[in-house]
């Protein structure tokens, strides 16, 4: 089975949050909360580059180590996904994640938070596929369908890739080849650089 | 285990060798002086500018989605406080705990209850007004609560999830979420309480250190005579209630009020410390409760109705027990010795 993985071409990102809006178009996510964001590296300077971030499922989730509730679980392509039903909105995985990923709509006084929300890779969460619950939790799940991430579908320069890791970094490779330069692969140390965890079931399915 | 300590010492020491050799601000501009001047030896290798963006401190990154930190490509530093929380944080702690309590319970069942030596003579003097009681148990009852609430969300995933399963495990953690945010500030608020209240009668005295080089007789069974409060009481005032509250009241106000736009680093940190605070306070107030309930015969009375009984207050607090008698002072700042029938309208006292 594929391991799916994102990458972000910081030679052809040219900053147009097409990826951005095509999640939250996709999603419907609330306000206040951003499953990707694009960000600007040396803005202004020479050699100004752009990458757009989200969850990067990586291959041993922080997320999924500290959460207190063990609400998180990794599907058989590598996809990290958590129950919403079970998080209890602590925001230690929002500490732990590298990426700035997990995101936490404000539920109450004094900033408390909601449940967490992040990006599924578009392959919503632990309801039935399709249901109008899985749509209101988790958004879209485009990959039960056989689409791949709306945002990657959508990037016009074809900056952002996501699917299956080995197609993604091949295509990467011819990029570099072609061009000469350019071969930083963005945050994949940090996110697929140590051993894959085994994929777990849903958490809810264990109790 | 063996290799999360090294990954600590080698983060550890690169920190502070990143810390030593470049000010904040100079490492800034240099990074973006050595990126421009790698350009022009090899055009084409951004490594400068990566290894600045993987520190997470870069001043030129921007981004158009609002919200604390969105500029921040990658924060390494969450890494750090998941091996430091997941690795010593929850196992030396949960064992310190655990080791605690099977010293305490052993000390129980070899030595058994401190009991009075003569027989209650069944005239009582007033050892906690109504103010003290009040005070002590708000404290009691909110830390507590904070306690349980705090061991359900960092051990709970170890020892509460695999018996009671993910929904009811869940629901338990969210509730203790809740008490815990809310509870928080009341126990705060108590601490200042406390200390304003005690603080009196748990300034050092010479006598305390014989007290500490006797160790209070709890081996020995020596009488070792004390104030209103015992030097090991006055380490728990000091050390516990006063140093420690403090501690896990200010790092959680910082945790708890995340609307101030915190970063995360600072909230990892403050984790960390709150932590390793609360399990070192809730091991300390194992010994106060032991103490105050099964240790030491007629205890928990005192706190509860106030009253303590005369042989009681000369085998435990000598000095006190004289003063009081004596007429210069009691509990609460009334000095009458009081008679056995006044102990059931303590409450009122």
């Amino acid at each position: 089975m594929a391991r799916m993985k994102f990458l972000c071409d910081a030679e052809r990102c040219i900053e147009c949050n097409g990826c951005v809006t095509a999640c939250k178009q996709e999603h419907e996510v609330p306000w206040g909360v951003n499953r990707r964001r694009v960000v600007t590296l040396n803005d202004g300077l020479p050699g100004e580059k752009s990458i757009s971030v989200a969850c990067m499922h990586c291959s041993d989730a922080p997320c999924m180590a500290v959460c207190p509730v063990d609400c998180f679980y990794k599907t058989s392509e590598g996809v990290v996904l958590h129950d919403k039903d079970l998080c209890i909105g602590c925001g230690y995985c929002f500490y732990a994640c590298p990426f700035g990923a997990p995101q936490f709509p404000q539920d109450g006084a004094f900033g408390m938070r909601g449940k967490m929300d992040k990006c599924t890779f578009c392959a919503g969460g632990p309801e039935v596929d399709h249901s109008a619950a899985e749509f209101q939790k988790y958004g879209r799940n485009r990959l039960s369908e056989g689409k791949l991430p709306a945002c990657a579908e959508m990037c016009s320069t074809k900056a952002l890739l996501g699917g299956d890791g080995d197609v993604v970094a091949d295509i990467y490779r011819n990029r570099v080849l072609k061009r000469g330069k350019g071969a930083e692969v963005w945050g994949w140390g940090t996110a697929y650089g140590k051993p894959e965890k085994a994929p777990t079931p849903p958490a809810g399915a264990k109790s | 285990m063996q290799a999360v300590l090294k990954q600590w010492l080698v983060a550890a020491t690169c920190a502070l060798f990143v810390v030593l050799s470049f000010p904040a601000v100079a490492a800034d501009t240099s990074s973006a002086q050595e990126q421009a001047a790698r350009q022009q030896v090899q055009p084409g290798n951004n490594a400068p500018m990566w290894r600045d963006v993987r520190s997470g401190n870069n001043p030129y990154q921007t981004t158009q989605v609002r919200g604390v930190e969105t500029e921040v490509l990658m924060l390494p530093a969450g890494e750090t406080w998941r091996q430091l929380r997941n690795g010593p944080i929850t196992i030396y702690g949960g064992w310190l705990i655990v080791a605690v309590m099977i010293i305490i319970g052993a000390y129980y069942s070899l030595k058994g209850p401190v009991k009075l030596h003569e027989k209650p003579t069944g005239r009582k003097l007033l050892r906690f007004g109504a103010w003290d009681r009040m005070v002590h148990w708000s404290a009691a009852i909110s830390f507590v609560l904070l306690a349980v609430t705090g061991i359900v969300i960092l051990f709970g995933k170890h020892i509460l999830l695999p018996v009671f399963g993910y929904s009811l495990f869940s629901w338990l953690a969210t509730a203790s979420k809740f008490i815990h945010n809310f509870v928080g500030p009341v126990f705060a608020f108590c601490t200042i309480l406390m200390f304003l209240t005690f603080v009196k009668d748990n300034l050092l005295k010479r006598h305390d250190l014989q007290w500490f080089a006797k160790g209070g007789g709890l081996l020995t069974g020596e009488h070792v005579p004390s104030g209103r409060f015992n030097a090991g009481e006055k380490a728990w005032f000091w050390v516990g209630v006063t140093l420690l509250g403090v501690v896990v009241s200010v790092t959680g106000f910082v945790l708890n009020f995340p609307n101030f736009e915190q970063g995360r680093e600072l909230m990892q940190q403050m984790n960390v410390i709150h932590a390793i605070a609360a399990i070192v306070f809730m091991t300390l107030s194992l010994g106060h409760i032991y103490m105050g309930t099964l240790g030491v015969e007629g205890a928990y009375e005192s706190m509860r109705t106030g009253y303590v009984d005369e042989v009681w207050a000369k085998e435990h607090h000598e000095y006190w027990y004289r003063e009081v008698v004596a007429g210069h002072k009691g509990g609460g700042g009334t000095a009458s010795p009081a008679v056995a029938s006044s102990m059931k309208e303590g409450w009122r006292a």
